[in-house]
């Protein structure tokens, strides 16, 4: 099943700058793995943009499981709150997705929200604490913590929320060697789950291991 | 060791999100951050024939104290009609970014003074000229904006013997205003993204971005003046 359709995409921030993506298509299948590459300013933020509803192309459609998404889908706040609960974003600096007072809480943000019993919100945070290796940090402020724990805590509240389609921002940035080797085995995982990623990565080796497509983004 | 992932990431769950107000409050502090992160003070473009920046200040402030004190209709509709000549002579997308935000001001005004005006309609005539007054300003601070680079305002203010402390504060703060600004922006956006369901602690998130935009403002000027020390900087400040 195509979970992601972008058709014909021209999208610019500025007439005077030019279009940052222009006749962009892309369809990527439920469990795919797709890898963006390129250099600074190639768009490949920009596309996680569109694909979060978080900018609009000028130009083209984009349909998230058959459904269009644009500007007019996501203003009815319900249909938003689904969508964003299905499609979860990890930004390239973390620092702008941590505001609560503890890792615990950052993490928790999201089932709290969920309408889930008090228990299984804690369970899911509990889990997460774990699988991430968080629980010595679990009391920590988020903004007191170094680039890759950030990172980590950013990726575990985005996980939090369960989402079908995992948008990723250079997850690999300021992560060190073990942790790196680690989130790795943890996207392999996720794949293994069905779940479907799109991330964007300068790592040669990211579509192998993942059994991956990679897409070489250039700036126009 | 591999990661397993929990029971609950194996299963797939319907999800119906609970309902939810507060999207004016998240949009309206979305505004206030992108208003912030618009705040460029390095837009202003000077043409060939531009006026020195220190004479420009001059008239600047020499226009609006003049604004301020007129009292007769006719003189302050002659510093009007200068203000808005020298508006009619800039680029056409120009004049609709400075007018904007001097309508917006003059608009402000008008609603303050409509209680008094309702009560009193004979202070019509007196509101009016102070609304003109409040856009005249307005617009004349953009023109100069737009029409003076920012680091020629410095070296003016220098000129005028301001002292370097207060121009290195002016600098800072517009430097960094732009800066928390899309700092406040993306984290709402990133809280909007996870705000997934009913959030019964609206004003503890908000206050969280709040208390993180100040520290990270706090921790970006000790940065920047430790950086500044290590390139010489002795308290000393000439400006750009």
């Amino acid at each position: 099943m195509k979970i992601i359709e972008l058709k014909d995409i021209y999208f610019e921030y500025d007439r005077e700058e030019g279009p940052v993506l222009r006749d962009f298509s892309l369809e990527e299948e439920a469990g795919e793995a797709v890898i963006l590459r390129g250099g600074n300013g190639s768009g490949k933020t920009t596309l996680l943009r569109i694909l979060n509803g978080l900018s609009f192309p000028q130009k083209g459609s984009y349909a998230f499981k058959g459904e269009k998404i644009d500007r007019d889908h996501l203003a009815d706040n319900g249909r938003a709150k689904r969508f964003h609960k299905s499609v979860g974003y990890l930004f390239q600096n973390p620092d702008t997705m941590l505001f609560n007072s503890s890792v615990y809480d950052e993490i928790a943000f999201g089932p709290r929200q969920m309408g889930l019993r008090d228990e299984e919100a804690d369970r899911r945070v509990e889990d997460l604490l774990s699988l991430f290796e968080l629980r010595d940090i679990r009391d920590r402020v988020p903004y007191h913590l170094s680039g890759g724990q950030k990172k980590l805590v950013a990726l575990a509240s985005v996980v939090a929320l369960d989402p079908e389609v995992l948008t990723l921002d250079e997850p690999f940035a300021d992560l060190e060697k073990k942790r790196a080797a680690w989130l790795l085995d943890f996207l392999k995982e996720l794949k293994a789950s069905g779940r479907t990623l799109m991330i964007a990565s300068h790592r040669d080796d990211l579509a192998g291991e993942l059994n991956g497509r990679e897409i070489e983004m250039r700036s126009l | 060791m591999q990661p397993m992932l929990p029971e609950w990431m194996k299963t797939s769950e319907e999800y119906v999100p609970p309902g939810d107000g507060g999207a004016f409050y998240y949009r309206t502090l979305r505004s206030l951050g992108g208003i912030m992160s618009r705040l460029r003070v390095e837009s202003g473009r000077e043409g060939r024939c531009s006026l020195p920046a220190w004479l420009k200040l001059l008239v600047l402030i020499l226009y609006i104290l003049l604004m301020s004190l007129a009292r007769d209709r006719l003189c302050i509709m002659g510093l009007a009609a200068a203000g808005l000549m020298v508006l009619a002579m800039m680029p056409a997308k120009d004049i609709w970014s400075v007018l904007r935000p001097a309508l917006l001001a003059g608009g402000l005004a008008a609603v303050l003074f409509a209680p008094a005006v309702i009560m009193d309609p004979g202070r019509l005539s007196n509101s009016l000229m102070v609304v003109v007054k409040v856009i005249m300003s307005v617009t004349a601070v953009g023109i100069f904006n737009r029409r003076t680079q920012w680091n020629h305002v410095t070296a003016a203010l220098r000129r005028f013997r301001v002292p370097g402390v207060v121009i290195f504060l002016i600098d800072i703060t517009f430097r960094f205003i732009v800066l928390l600004g899309n700092l406040m922006t993306e984290m709402l956006t990133a809280l909007q993204l996870r705000s997934v369901g009913r959030n019964r602690k609206k004003y503890d998130s908000v206050g969280g971005i709040m208390g993180t935009v100040f520290l990270r403002g706090s921790e970006m000027n000790r940065e920047m003046y430790e950086a500044m020390q290590c390139r010489g900087f002795t308290d000393d400040y000439k400006g750009l």
